[in-house]
């Protein structure tokens, strides 16, 4: 009796030995990183990049900086949607990081919330950045943070079905060219447009190049401009110029979508240019179309470097010094290559012009493009966010229409927004 | 009758009862050092995170006062904000709907497999093993599989619709689909659950009582519901009490699938406490710690009717 | 129904319930341009072995991880849960069925709730972003089930073999050890099975309290294919799907536990 109680038990923890050591011994490369020098300071470093580990070029690049600064760096990758909440309870336990990359719209959250320091209180020199660009990180005039790279929206095209179809991509150069472009895909026997409309961030990213296109403002969701946009949206679905897929779709997945080749076009973003050059068929880029024709203001993606608020004043002197290391025109080059990022400082752009032509589209679309928070919304932005998304979510799933679901999410906006 | 007597020696008894042999006043408290490990469990890990989303709920806590730790006391006015918003009554709604209507398929599903599968046949314990398989998938796995299931478009399930000549159904993006799709991937990673605890119950149930109900002349259907339901009512009410209370907590699944959207049509407490604390760029503790205080309190009230139910059972 | 049939029936039985999990596997072995083909592929057509390259090469150290957390929260969760399912069940001191409430309370508690409170906990007790610090953790998630359990099916033991064993003169530990546990093995393994279950698939304590580690779990692994703007879905399901073997291994072999205790646990008047 006692040998079929403790068999269990025994296996158990001989299992529970050799898992420990199997664990140990493959020691992680895991996705934090840490070089050490004696007599470095040892500072924290973190990323929403967790794809990257510590062979990638990116670690290496923030190890060489933290060196020259005089510190070790103990770097760490998060999931990007998580990363806020983190960086509120780290700053709330008082174990905040030194230095943090994170989405630029949650830039005014965190510095109302009190965990970032001011680039002033920094001493860092943020005048080579586009202005454009910077724009997210202000908050009351303070800036919070500088932009380690931009990204942002524009139409890919499928060449070769659109040139089966009839359709000069040139040709797209407003709504209504647009709608007439998709007709003639659909008469065609492909399917027109996909895009990610799904009721997150993500979809209100991917929104904004309407709304903004049609002239409507963010301060006011319930105008005759900001109807249209989501009527647009909810005709291709009526119309079959869009799939219903789109309402649960992430970029990820409109991008999957476009690849079996049966899209005319995809609202997708500067990162996938990676993967645009793997597909089966050729493609293009055009920028995003106005409704009255030029270019949409796309809303600007990518993340900002900023330092967050420590008990120890004196460590900023070295923080700074890793932020101007990471930023230099110099590395911005070689970080934004990597990340697939439009640099966002004037004179790199044209050098990454340079070095590929194929980014001429997305640094026009760049220069074109706006910052959700910009415009002092601050944190208004995200209350008035997520009213969208609810509205174009009813819109398109036919729950209510354009005009109601835009009104009622007006008035939920206008009674929470400071 | 032989089940009878059967049934009093080997029911499991859940209720901690107090009957007339009291054991003397050492064991008794002997009895809570044994507790003692559980206890410090309670303190540490329960109560504390208890009381936090307790305090969340009584605050007034913006992204500042978090930080900072100095938050307005409000009293229950977080708990108004909840009451009197448009989406209160669907996911209290929706949350009635998702848990009644999962846990009824999972546990009858459930049932009916242990019962097939205790019968030795061959490979039935590896069968049985391989049902737990699901339950090795991180949530965010299975849940991403249901979705790529469900897809309007690319989804095997329509594929499979179109192909009998039946429409096309926009699972996860039609307000009046998205509950019942996130209900069925519920049923589906709930059913092992289920399995595994009635089956154990089942093996409890000694070989003599089917036995002596087969010579009773008893075919299997009336064997199941003489002997083997009313033995396993014991393990049957914990098994559905803590399925009520894990399906209650249900987060992932709905999230992923749909974001308890469009819309709010897939919507349950759960989710809206989580969309409210965490869902938007800007988090808004106070109302999401309230829901989910009012999450909890429906929980204490379903397990105090379960611990009437079993007084009532002891006293029988 | 003869045996050959049912064994027939269990097996369309069990394929219909593992659909998803095959479809997993489909998905992992499927390249980009086909990943929303409509319709779709039933069987991978036209396969692509990068996510399974890319598991090979970067989720190893996850998966030894992963198991040392599952087994760890195993042991915790049995070394706390049975003797207080034993003392709940049979030594019944004063105040017990109101602990027993609490128990089923304490479960309420959402994780994103418990994941906070702990953060605190955890970073002034120094034990944040340690993988032993998410065994404890993790077996939050199984104890109040674990005693639950323990104390129903040891209430079933009948009072007759504890009275046996003190007239032995075995005072309640002895007995504990010697009695009761070699009679409970359905529990344990039960307990057993589901506290490596839940601690196998963590996602939220994993994230929270163990971000920063050097050795992570097999669902924080996994975000490396998720970036903030690209996901690697034939990568995730690579891992999801290589992750499920040696853990479905230890499944099939465990249950052989609690086929083998229907006399073992049996109750004879």
């Amino acid at each position: 009796m006692l040998n079929s109680r403790r068999r269990p038990l025994g296996l158990a923890l001989a299992g529970l030995a050799l898992a420990g050591t199997v664990a140990g011994c493959s020691n992680a490369k895991g996705s934090s990183d840490g070089g050490s020098s004696s007599g470095d300071q040892q500072f924290t470093f973190w990323d929403p990049y967790p794809q990257f580990d510590g062979s990638s070029d990116w670690v290496k690049l923030v190890s060489s900086c933290g060196k020259d600064a005089g510190a070790t760096i103990k770097r760490t990758g998060y999931d990007t949607s998580d990363l806020a909440n983190k960086a509120l309870l780290a700053g709330q336990q008082g174990s905040s990081p030194d230095i943090i990359v994170i989405d630029n719209p949650v830039i005014s959250t965190l510095a109302d919330a009190g965990v970032l320091t001011s680039a002033d209180e920094l001493k860092l020199d943020t005048s080579a950045f586009a202005e454009n660009i910077t724009a997210a990180g202000v908050v009351d005039g303070k800036t919070y943070g500088v932009p380690i790279g931009a990204n942002t929206l524009a139409l890919y095209y499928n060449a070769d079905l659109l040139k089966k179809a009839g359709v000069d991509p040139a040709s797209v150069t407003s709504w209504e060219t647009l709608n007439a472009a998709l007709a003639k895909v659909k008469a065609a026997r492909g399917k027109g447009i996909t895009f990610s409309g799904i009721g997150t961030e993500e979809g209100s990213f991917q929104f904004l190049p309407w709304f903004w296109g049609s002239g409507a403002d963010l301060k006011d969701l319930a105008s005759a401009d900001g109807v249209s946009a989501v009527n647009l949206w909810a005709d291709w679905l009526k119309k079959g110029y869009a799939p219903n897929s789109v309402i649960n779709n992430t970029q990820t997945t409109a991008w999957q979508e476009f690849a079996t080749g049966k899209f005319g076009f995809v609202e997708n973003g500067t990162w996938q240019m990676g993967n645009a050059a793997k597909l089966g068929f050729k493609y293009g880029v055009i920028s995003i179309p106005g409704k009255d024709g030029g270019a949409a203001p796309a809303p600007t993606g990518g993340e900002f470097v900023s330092a967050p608020v420590q008990k120890d004043a004196g460590r900023y002197a070295t923080t700074t010094k890793i932020i101007d290391c990471l930023t230099n025109p110099g590395n911005l080059l070689k970080t934004d290559t990597t990340l697939s990022y439009i640099a966002p400082i004037a004179d790199v752009q044209q050098q990454q012009v340079t070095e590929d032509p194929k980014l001429a589209p997305w640094v026009k679309a760049v220069g074109d493009a706006k910052g959700r928070t910009s415009d002092n919304l601050g944190t208004n932005y995200p209350i008035i966010s997520e009213q969208m998304w609810g509205a174009f979510q009813n819109a398109m799933s036919g729950s209510a229409s354009a005009e109601s679901a835009m009104k009622t999410a007006q008035e939920a906006a206008a009674s929470k927004v400071k | 009758m032989s089940i009878r007597t059967a049934d009093r020696t080997s029911r499991v008894d859940t209720r901690v009862s107090t009957r007339e042999e009291r054991p003397p006043r050492y064991r008794r408290l002997l009895g809570w050092a044994y507790l003692v490990p559980v206890l410090v469990y309670l303190i540490a890990f329960y109560a504390y995170p208890l009381y936090r989303n307790v305090e969340l709920s009584l605050r007034d806590y913006t992204v500042r006062s978090f930080v900072s730790g100095d938050a307005r006391f409000i009293g229950l006015d977080n708990f108004r904000e909840v009451f009197s918003s448009p989406t209160f009554a669907s996911a209290i709604i929706h949350t009635a709907i998702f848990t009644f209507v999962s846990i009824a398929f999972q546990y009858v599903i459930g049932l009916a497999l242990a019962v097939f599968y205790n019968q030795n046949f061959r490979l039935s314990g590896t069968l049985r093993a391989l049902f737990l398989v699901p339950w090795l998938l991180p949530l965010i796995v299975s849940a991403s599989t249901w979705s790529w299931l469900l897809n309007s478009e690319s989804g095997v399930v329509n594929a499979a619709l179109e192909a009998f000549g039946l429409p096309q159904i926009n699972w996860l993006t039609s307000p009046t689909w998205s509950l019942i799709a996130v209900i069925i991937a519920n049923i589906w990673i709930g059913i092992p659950f289920n399995l595994v605890i009635l089956h154990s119950g089942l093996q409890n149930i000694p070989d003599e009582l089917f036995e002596a109900s087969a010579l009773d002349g008893a075919d299997a259907w009336r064997t199941f519901r003489h002997v083997t339901f009313p033995l396993l009512k014991p393990v049957s009410a914990i098994t559905l009490l803590l399925g009520f209370v894990y399906t209650l907590k249900v987060f992932d699944i709905i999230w992923i699938m749909t974001r308890g959207g469009p819309g709010a049509s897939s919507t349950t407490l759960s989710t809206w406490s989580y969309q409210l604390g965490f869902g938007s760029l800007l988090p808004h503790f106070g109302p999401g710690a309230a829901v989910g205080n009012i999450l909890i309190i429906v929980a204490l009230v379903f397990g105090l009717l379960y611990i009437r139910y079993e007084n009532a059972q002891a006293k029988r | 129904m003869n045996r050959a049939l049912k064994t027939v029936v269990g097996v369309v039985l069990t394929a219909v319930m593992l659909f998803p999990v095959y479809w997993m596997f489909n998905v992992s072995l499927t390249g980009t341009s086909d990943m929303r083909r409509d319709p779709p592929y039933l069987f991978p057509l036209h396969p692509t072995f990068t996510g399974y390259q890319a598991v090979l090469r970067d989720q190893m150290p996850y998966l030894g991880t992963s198991l040392a957390i599952g087994l760890g929260t195993v042991v915790l969760t049995l070394l706390v849960a049975a003797p207080a399912g034993y003392s709940l069940a049979k030594l019944r001191p004063l105040g017990g069925q109101p602990l027993t409430f609490i128990l089923l309370i304490a479960q309420m508690i959402p994780g994103i709730i418990m994941a906070m409170g702990f953060y605190a906990i955890f970073l002034s007790a120094g034990i944040i972003n340690t993988w032993w610090g998410l065994v404890i953790a993790d077996s939050t998630l199984a104890v109040p089930f674990a005693v639950l359990i323990f104390t129903a099916f040891m209430s079933g033991i009948p009072d007759e073999l504890i009275s046996a064993a003190k007239i032995d003169g075995a005072g309640s530990w002895r007995t504990f050890l010697h009695i009761v546990l070699p009679i409970s093995r359905n529990p344990i393994v039960t307990v057993s099975l589901f506290a490596f279950l839940w601690a196998w698939s963590d996602f939220i304590f994993a994230s929270t309290l163990n971000s920063g580690g050097t050795m992570q779990p097999i669902t924080l692994g996994i975000y490396k294919y998720i970036g903030n703007n690209n996901q690697e879905w034939n990568s995730i399901m690579a891992t999801a799907v290589v992750a499920s073997i040696p853990a479905a291994f230890l499944l099939v072999v465990a249950q052989r536990y609690v086929a083998a205790g229907v006399t073992a646990g049996a109750v004879k008047d």
